[in-house]
């Protein structure tokens, strides 16, 4: 007779397992069988019973539960899973002493294999099928955009005819979170960047005694370039992101339909307003950045020695009208397309908390994705044209 | 743990409350509330929509601080309580959310394994089981590797019973239960809160609107009302329908319109 060891010292075991001989073996509950007490117990009884059941056949388990004082849904299931071994290894199994109030919850449970599903082989899929969905997904997507492209566009004609339809409140809203509030971080992060490009085209200049180039050099590139770039990430961040947020969650809570069945369309509705505060916002804030820049930009070369009436003289010299006005035009397309892809993101949100995180995600991607794409557009067809 | 159903041990009630103030900020929605659970017993919050009831029950389970009073479960005070001790008064009940409030992330034997996971050391198997048995209470065996996504709000509701049930609590905070299900589902649903509460013995607190079910399972109500701020019947529903004289209770219990009041 082998009694199996008590799993933890401080409180006596729940169940112990005993067997008199190769046929026969018990296992005897005591005390309060919960499913804190069970932790380890039921393992180390499981133990000893797949032990016990290799060494013959039709051998009988009898439980003995007459020492319990208290039994809940955890303890049922360990008699369950007890029993379970037993029938699949073609034994008996008994319980004697049962509480007769405890009856009722074990029945509860018949048939018990049920409780015991056959574990689902998921196929695996081969390297052909799944490249051949990712290209799906792919063309899907892309299906997705084109489409949502269309009803933006036709929409955005709607608005222009039926001005005074527009949801001109939610636009002001929008406006004010991507632009006003968007301010302190723009200025921040353009003020780096003029310092950093100066600074940086300084040192290699100044080899060559060129630092008075550095003014026009940094200016061009910002006006043309870093700023529009700097604010439509920054706008991607901010804004992109909190449109694909906003709007999937009221797709994950049904208002997105609730305006279907009332006949309104969510893009006339809530694409609308956001595209053209997006349209407001990005030149206004590109303007700003291009000022805070070249104003850094200023200052760094004034460490090198350039007065800013040099800079000045030198910056009107290189940059032209119309290098900032493509910059701002090439912003617009860029408040476009960022507050548009975020609008998005959001109407195809999927279900459940994880699935508005994954369209936030998504929408930065996708926008910063689209900026390099029309960014790379427009630089061809400047190229091209000279403008 | 006293799992028997007789009261015999009267010195500790299963949730004992004294003087509870309910609300927020300077909006009191419930003064002065006394009253008690006995353990095994079937407890019904009722009141009409916005009396604050579901806010009673957070201010119960320590969801919410209330604003002045006490909540004793089980003897020990829960508003009073602060870390591990605060703790492992929470593990000794259950709660089920209005809105099921399962974890989207997970499916649904997951998420009633959630809860085992971080309490107790049982290993997966072990755990799943018991999920199983918890899931099979509620009839939802066969969708336990659904996403709560994936299911229909009622299932959602009794996935979040199951849920709640995981450590086999002595009580069970459940808000509507039953509001959304369909007739059947709803009478197995009352079914299984008796079978629990006879058989292991577990105190519910419930909020429901449901007369059929309230007549079904309660052992004892409190009804709710938003003018008197605070409780206004308290007792065996049957009792209260067929004796009470004041209106607003009579009116609940035999759903008489408001315009027939006036």
């Amino acid at each position: 007779m082998s009694i199996s060891a008590p799993i933890s010292s401080a409180e006596p075991p729940v169940a112990v397992w005993s067997q008199t001989d190769g046929n026969n073996a018990k296992i005897s509950l005591m005390g309060k069988i919960n499913v804190y007490s069970l932790g380890g117990v039921w393992t180390q009884i499981r133990a000893a019973q797949n032990a016990w059941l290799k060494q013959g056949a039709s051998q009988s388990l009898v439980l003995d539960a007459s020492q319990i004082s208290s039994l809940d849904g955890a303890g049922i299931a360990f008699l369950i899973g007890v029993e379970e071994v037993q029938q699949k290894a073609g034994g008996k199994f008994e319980i004697v002493g049962l509480d007769a109030r405890y009856q009722p919850l074990l029945k509860e449970f018949d048939p018990i294999s049920n409780l015991f599903p056959v574990p689902a082989v998921i196929p695996k899929r081969s390297f052909i099928v799944s490249t051949g969905m990712a290209a799906q997904n792919l063309i899907d997507d892309a299906r997705g955009l084109i489409t949502f492209t269309g009803h933006l566009t036709a929409d955005l004609v709607w608005s222009i005819r039926n001005i005074k339809q527009v949801r001109w409140g939610d636009f002001v809203n929008a406006a004010v979170e991507a632009g006003i509030n968007a301010l302190p971080i723009v200025g921040l992060v353009s003020f780096l960047i003029g310092v950093i490009l100066s600074f940086q085209a300084a040192i290699g200049m100044k080899q060559f005694g060129a630092e008075s180039f550095v003014g026009p050099l940094a200016a061009l590139g910002i006006v043309r370039e870093m700023g529009p770039l700097i604010t439509a990430i920054l706008l991607a961040g901010r804004s992109s992101a909190a449109f694909a947020a906003e709007i999937g969650t009221m797709t994950v809570n049904s208002e997105v339909d609730a305006l279907v069945s009332g006949g309104l369309s969510p893009i006339r509705f809530l694409v609308v307003p956001r595209v053209l505060a997006g349209i407001l916002v990005m030149p206004i804030l590109t303007l700003y950045a291009d000022i805070i820049s070249i104003i850094a930009s200023m200052f760094t070369m004034l460490a090198y020695g350039i007065p800013f009436i040099n800079f000045y003289n030198g910056m009107l010299a290189a940059v032209d009208i119309e290098d900032i006005s493509s910059g701002l035009i090439k912003a617009t397309l860029f408040g476009v397309v960022v507050s548009a892809v975020g609008c998005l993101r959001g109407m195809q949100t999927g279900t459940g908390a994880a699935a508005v995180g994954i369209s936030a995600t998504r929408a930065v991607v996708s926008s910063i994705v689209m900026i390099v794409l029309v960014d790379g557009v427009f630089a061809f067809i400047s190229y091209k044209t000279g403008f | 743990m006293d799992t028997t159903n007789n009261n015999s041990s009267n010195t500790t009630y299963a949730i004992d409350v004294q003087n509870l103030t309910v609300g927020y900020g300077s909006n009191v929605l419930m003064k002065d509330l006394n009253f008690t659970v006995n353990n095994g017993e079937i407890f019904v919050i009722l009141g009409g929509s916005g009396c604050g009831k579901s806010s009673l029950l957070k201010n119960l389970f320590g969801l919410y601080q209330p604003l002045a009073g006490d909540v004793l479960i089980e003897g020990q005070n829960i508003t009073a309580a602060q870390g591990a001790e605060r703790q492992k008064i929470m593990t000794s009940f259950g709660v089920m959310y209005q809105q099921g409030a399962l974890f989207g992330s997970m499916n649904l034997l997951e998420n009633v394994t959630l809860f085992m996971e971080e309490y107790t050391e049982l290993t997966q198997d072990q755990m799943d089981l018991l999920a199983r048995c918890k899931l099979d209470l509620v009839g939802l065996l066969p969708y336990e590797t659904y996403m709560p996504s994936e299911i229909s709000g009622g299932m959602q509701k009794r996935a979040a019973i199951a849920r709640a049930m995981a450590l086999d609590p002595k009580i069970l905070f459940l808000d509507e239960p039953s509001a959304g299900l369909d007739p059947i589902t709803s009478a197995d649903l009352d079914s299984t809160i008796l079978d629990l509460s006879k058989n292991l013995g577990i105190t519910f607190v419930i909020v429901s609107h449901e007369l059929a079910s309230i007549y079904a399972i309660a052992d004892k109500v409190i009804m709710l009302d938003k003018g008197a701020k605070g409780i206004i019947a308290e007792g065996d529903p049957k009792v209260l329908r067929d004796t009470s004289t004041d209106p607003r209770v009579h009116q609940f219990f035999n759903r008489i319109m408001s315009k027939d009041v006036a």
